[in-house]
């Protein structure tokens, strides 16, 4: 049988000649070896690498919200002088789904409201709720770009 | 009077047997003939059906120069070994173009400063999301050595197995990279064989890959949805390049200067502070060294060293090497979809086998086939650039071990 550190040593298939059962094998065994063992250390080095990263990001992504905690108390009154304020004669606020930021939900407002002058038509936003999609969990935008890069292959 | 139309027929007949023409139809012309048409053919099947054109056309075209009998473009003679070299000063002397052009093959240039500008034109961030894609990228080199195993059974040498199992690993640089090094004999298969074996069956990935696929999976399994990744840091992207040279290199030395030019490449696109080397790696010398190899490799394709048995036997043997390469990798996805509980879909295991991005072009269509809504090119570049690591270390060992 031969050994890896002797094969690197010399290079043991001399490659004029004709290879026998056991070189054969033993080629493709360390072969396979050799190109496991390399890129399962890169697997391992990528994963310690890859959760070093994960708890530095995390981390500061836990302290990011500390700073921000006191801003969504005072936001919370935005929604409907932004709606009114793009239309006043719009409708009351809608009820905030919770975690929703109340700034999107006078956007979406806002947008309706625009629509609805145009066409003479006023709407209530009554709720606001988040659709739990099945697949890949992306949102709409996200969905919509990945098709659109995937869609030539 | 007579003399002068002795001389007019002389010289008729002088200019008729130093023609291409006359040597055309001389003993063994037929078979230059027949190179000949062989290139119209992959001509067509670079301009009219876009099967890798960038690489096919410039192959092809060094084909049909090379087989024009009495062109003088290419000269193999050139290139027989005298006590163990190659007179390198005698193809300076006598060496026609393509002679000139396949020094860079011969010394072994041209495919590491593809891996550079490859190198700038990869991003290995769904490998660094999901390390588990180096293992189906070592899957799929299963390809390589088990063609080996059939190649020696088959009575090939250990140079000639060597160089026709590394087709399997779908890659044409590493390919050439590995044939010049090892076909030095002068034998009935030399790198042109390899090459135009490698390319051509990289060219017909979406023909040969999708029946494999369908054959080794189920429906459920095709229609698994991967979790999205995770977003990578441009600190892990730049540490990447580096520590895959450091470790790769110290495992295979042989596959340094693969590898090493690769990383090189891609440290130079991370790093985002060397924008006018990545510029000219990626487009102009990438774009010279493309045209350069594939006319140079294409020259090597003489008609008497491409009409022969042996050669018959290379792509035979290269496309079991590529199907088995596919299957491999399709297998240990299996595995990976049966040990994450479903998790992972075995079709990127197919896009192992480097041919970047064409295999994981068709995992995604293959995947999309079953379920439309279900996006795995991401997913599929992991294994996929993985495969490119994974072949560069499997010629590393082939390399290492055939001498």
């Amino acid at each position: 049988m031969l050994s890896f550190p002797v094969m690197l040593a010399d290079k043991v298939l001399h490659g004029t000649e004709k290879l026998d059962g056991t070189q054969i094998v033993s080629m493709t065994i360390i072969g396979l070896l050799v190109v496991f063992c390399a890129l399962l250390i890169l697997v391992v080095f990528l994963c310690v690498s890859g959760g070093i990263f994960k708890k530095a990001s995390g981390g500061s992504q836990k302290a990011a919200p500390k700073k921000d905690a006191p801003k969504p108390a005072p936001a919370a009154k935005a929604p409907a002088p932004a709606a009114k304020a793009a239309v006043p004669k719009a409708s009351a606020p809608a009820a905030p789904a919770s975690g929703e930021d109340e700034e999107i939900i006078a956007v979406i407002m806002a947008a309706i409201s625009a629509m609805g002058a145009a066409e003479g038509k006023q709407y209530q936003l009554r709720s606001v709720r988040q659709v739990t999609r099945g697949g890949s969990g992306r949102s709409v935008w996200a969905q919509a770009g990945v098709l659109d890069a995937t869609r030539p292959f | 009077m007579s003399g002068v139309l002795d001389f007019f027929t002389n010289t008729l007949g002088g200019l008729w047997s130093d023609s291409g023409l006359h040597a055309l139809f001389a003993d063994g012309g037929w078979k230059n003939l027949i190179m000949i048409l062989v290139s119209f053919v992959f001509m067509y099947l670079a301009i009219a059906k876009g099967f890798e054109p960038l690489l096919l056309l410039p192959i092809s075209f060094g084909m049909l120069l090379t087989n024009l009998p009495m062109a003088g473009l290419y000269h193999p003679e050139l290139w027989v070994l005298v006590d163990g070299h190659v007179n390198y000063g005698e193809v300076l002397k006598e060496g026609g173009l393509l002679d000139i052009l396949y020094l860079g093959v011969k010394l072994q240039l041209y495919p590491p400063l593809i891996f550079l500008g490859i190198g700038c034109m990869t991003d290995f961030s769904p490998l660094i999301a999901n390390p588990k894609s180096f293992l189906l990228g070592a899957a799929a080199q299963g390809g390589i050595f088990f063609t080996f195993v059939v190649a020696g059974l088959l009575g090939f040498t250990a140079a000639e197995a060597g160089s026709i199992a590394i087709i399997g690993g779908a890659d044409g640089p590493t390919a050439i990279y590995v044939s010049t090094r090892l076909l030095t004999g002068g034998g009935a298969i030399t790198t042109g064989n390899i090459a135009l074996a490698a390319y051509t069956y990289m060219a017909l990935v979406p023909i040969i890959q999708p029946p494999i696929m369908k054959a080794l999976t189920s429906k459920k399994e095709r229609s698994v949805k991967m979790e999205q990744l995770r977003t990578v840091s441009k600190t892990e992207k730049i540490i990447f390049p580096i520590a895959v040279t450091i470790i790769v290199s110290l495992l295979v030395p042989s596959a340094a200067p693969l590898v090493g030019m690769l990383m090189f490449g891609n440290l130079l696109k991370e790093s985002g502070v060397a924008a006018r080397l990545i510029d000219t790696a990626q487009n102009a010398l990438m774009n010279i060294i493309t045209i350069f190899l594939g006319v140079s490799v294409g020259a090597t394709t003489k008609a008497d060293q491409i009409i022969n048995i042996k050669f018959g036997g290379v792509m035979l043997l290269g496309v079991i090497a590529f199907s088995l390469g596919t299957a491999c990798g399709l297998v240990f996805g299996k595995i990976m979809y049966k040990v994450t509980g479903g998790k992972v879909n075995p079709l990127i295991g197919s896009a192992g086998v480097s041919a970047v991005p064409m295999a994981a072009r068709i995992s995604q269509k293959v995947g999309a086939e079953t379920d439309p809504t279900n996006f795995l090119l991401m997913h599929a570049m992991g294994p996929n650039v993985a495969g490119v690591i994974g072949s560069a270390v499997a010629a590393g060992v082939l390399l290492s071990v055939i001498g």
